[in-house]
């Protein structure tokens, strides 16, 4: 086991936390004793109690993730292979880039109110601009030759899109996804505490504010382990779909 | 140069957008016209009310940048160099980096509460792992004659880490430090918008709060010419630090 040494770490700093909570050198009104929250956590796992807000993250994190990286990809590849696309659009791209996507919610709520449509959109918002700008590298950096290649076999648009351009920018948009998720985890989490309906985000904030210590961690221990899984089964996906690249 | 079809788009649509509020296409309180926004950006930055809020931002975006990209390095070259501190420390540090900033602030809000050593802490949180992976990837980059060569030289360990490693390591370092600047930004942001009374996220929420929509907007526009600027500054600055790299012809992107 590779990781065994650093896994003990772990269970040695939890070991501690547990003593020095107990022994009165860290306030239980900050840090209640690791069991304690283990104890809920476990709770909330057996009742299932879990699930519904847990579920009503993931998906608001699934549906503004896809929307965005549909979006960026379409987008992308369309500014990748056609220069007056590129030309149209670059400005604008430059210009709502740098745009802080959280910055946005507060508008998006005036607009579209606290549901689903405000947190989904400010998900796809964060979403497409890493995906569309590494998609637009990936496709600008098809060798040329291979494209000349494709033409001088009479390749239409269409096959030579599915066939060749995108099958090579995919390590590109892979990428730019993997970078996505992790800020599609963030902006659906801010948006739930700032709407304030429910889901993990809003739960954790909820639970502090009302001093339900032991809960805020048993909730913030599902949303790292749903942090790490969601990165865990991206990687493993990204890794099948490059089989081909070596490694 | 001649306008291109983008540009006329952009104008197109801030035309569109002046327009429709004007007429009352889109009739609205939240929708005020784009010379309104313009308007309020300039006289809320010439009454004096946002240049503090602005400063106190980046006062704390700066420090917990700094904060966490010293970190970053110094973790990614002890993790590298001693691979015992990899070890016994790398689980909890990718148990650590997925958890969704935002979650984080919560349970910090307890042990350093609602001003700037929470909000600096967040950053420094944030800022943290991108450098720490890149100064990994650059570490790994160095070359193995360099390092070699020092050896020979009877250079010690520790004279090695500071003299060949870490400026071989630096262009990747600074890749990362750019990554973590613009998160930085947004994530001092965040802070305010959930905790405390303090700096232009907190404007920006009561903007919302009070349907000033005019400032709210004109907030957004500063944030992200403000966000612009210092990516701009930043390139400008490492361009000028490690100039070699670049008269090299290498990039560092990873």
């Amino acid at each position: 086991m590779r990781h065994s040494p650093g896994i003990l770490v772990l269970v040695l700093v939890i070991g501690f936390l547990e003593f020095a909570v107990d022994a009165g050198m860290i306030r239980r009104a900050l840090l209640p004793p690791p069991s304690a929250t283990a104890e809920v956590l476990w709770e909330l796992l057996s009742t299932g109690e879990f699930l519904p807000p847990l579920l009503s993250t993931l998906k608001l994190v699934f549906a503004g993730f896809f929307l965005g990286s549909a979006i960026g990809v379409a987008l992308g590849t369309a500014m990748g292979i056609s220069p007056a696309m590129f030309r149209l659009f670059e400005p604008l791209v430059e210009l709502i880039r740098p745009i802080p996507k959280s910055a946005l919610v507060p508008p998006l709520m005036l607009f579209l109110g606290i549901d689903d449509a405000m947190k989904i959109t400010s998900v796809t918002l964060v979403v497409t601009f890493p995906v569309l700008l590494n998609t637009l590298q990936g496709v600008r950096g098809v060798d040329r030759v291979m494209l000349d290649a494709a033409r001088t076999h009479g390749w239409g648009l269409g096959h030579t899109l599915r066939h060749m351009i995108l099958p090579a920018a995919l390590p590109f948009i892979l990428a730019g996804m993997r970078v996505s998720l992790g800020l599609a985890m963030v902006l659906a989490v801010l948006s739930e505490m700032l709407a304030g309906q429910g889901g993990l985000g809003f739960l954790i904030l909820d639970m502090q504010r009302s001093f339900q210590l032991r809960q805020m961690y048993a909730w913030l221990v599902i949303l790292a382990v749903l942090g790490l899984l969601l990165n865990s089964i991206f990687l493993l996906a990204e890794r099948r779909a490059l089989f081909w690249q070596r490694r | 140069m001649r306008p291109s079809s983008g540009l006329w788009l952009v104008l197109a649509l801030m035309a569109l957008w002046e327009v429709s509020a004007r007429l009352h296409w889109v009739d609205s309180p939240n929708w005020p016209p784009l010379s309104t926004v313009v308007v309020a950006l300039f006289h809320d930055i010439a009454s004096g009310e946002l240049p503090p809020l602005i400063g106190g931002t980046l006062w704390r975006m700066g420090a917990g940048l700094a904060a966490g990209s010293i970190a970053g390095v110094v973790v990614g070259l002890a993790f590298c160099l001693a691979p015992v501190t990899r070890l016994l420390l790398g689980p909890a540090v990718e148990l650590l980096r997925p958890i969704p900033v935002p979650a984080i602030i919560p349970p910090l809000v307890l042990f350093l509460g609602l001003d700037d050593p929470m909000k600096i802490t967040v950053v420094a949180l944030t800022a943290f792992f991108p450098v720490l992976t890149n100064t990994m990837q650059g570490v790994a980059a160095v070359e193995a004659e360099a390092v070699q060569m020092g050896r020979t030289f009877g250079v010690g360990p520790l004279r090695r880490a500071a003299f060949i490693v870490l400026p071989a390591t630096a262009p990747y370092a600074l890749a990362g430090v750019r990554v973590a600047l613009g998160l930085s930004l947004v994530v001092a942001v965040v802070a305010e918008m959930i905790a405390g009374e303090a700096g232009i996220g907190h404007y920006l929420v009561m903007m919302q709060f009070a349907g000033r929509a005019p400032e709210m907007y004109a907030t957004i526009i500063l944030l992200a010419v403000l966000g612009y600027a210092l990516n701009r500054g930043f390139v400008a600055m490492e361009r000028r630090a490690i100039h070699w790299w670049f008269a090299l012809g290498r990039q560092a992107d990873g």
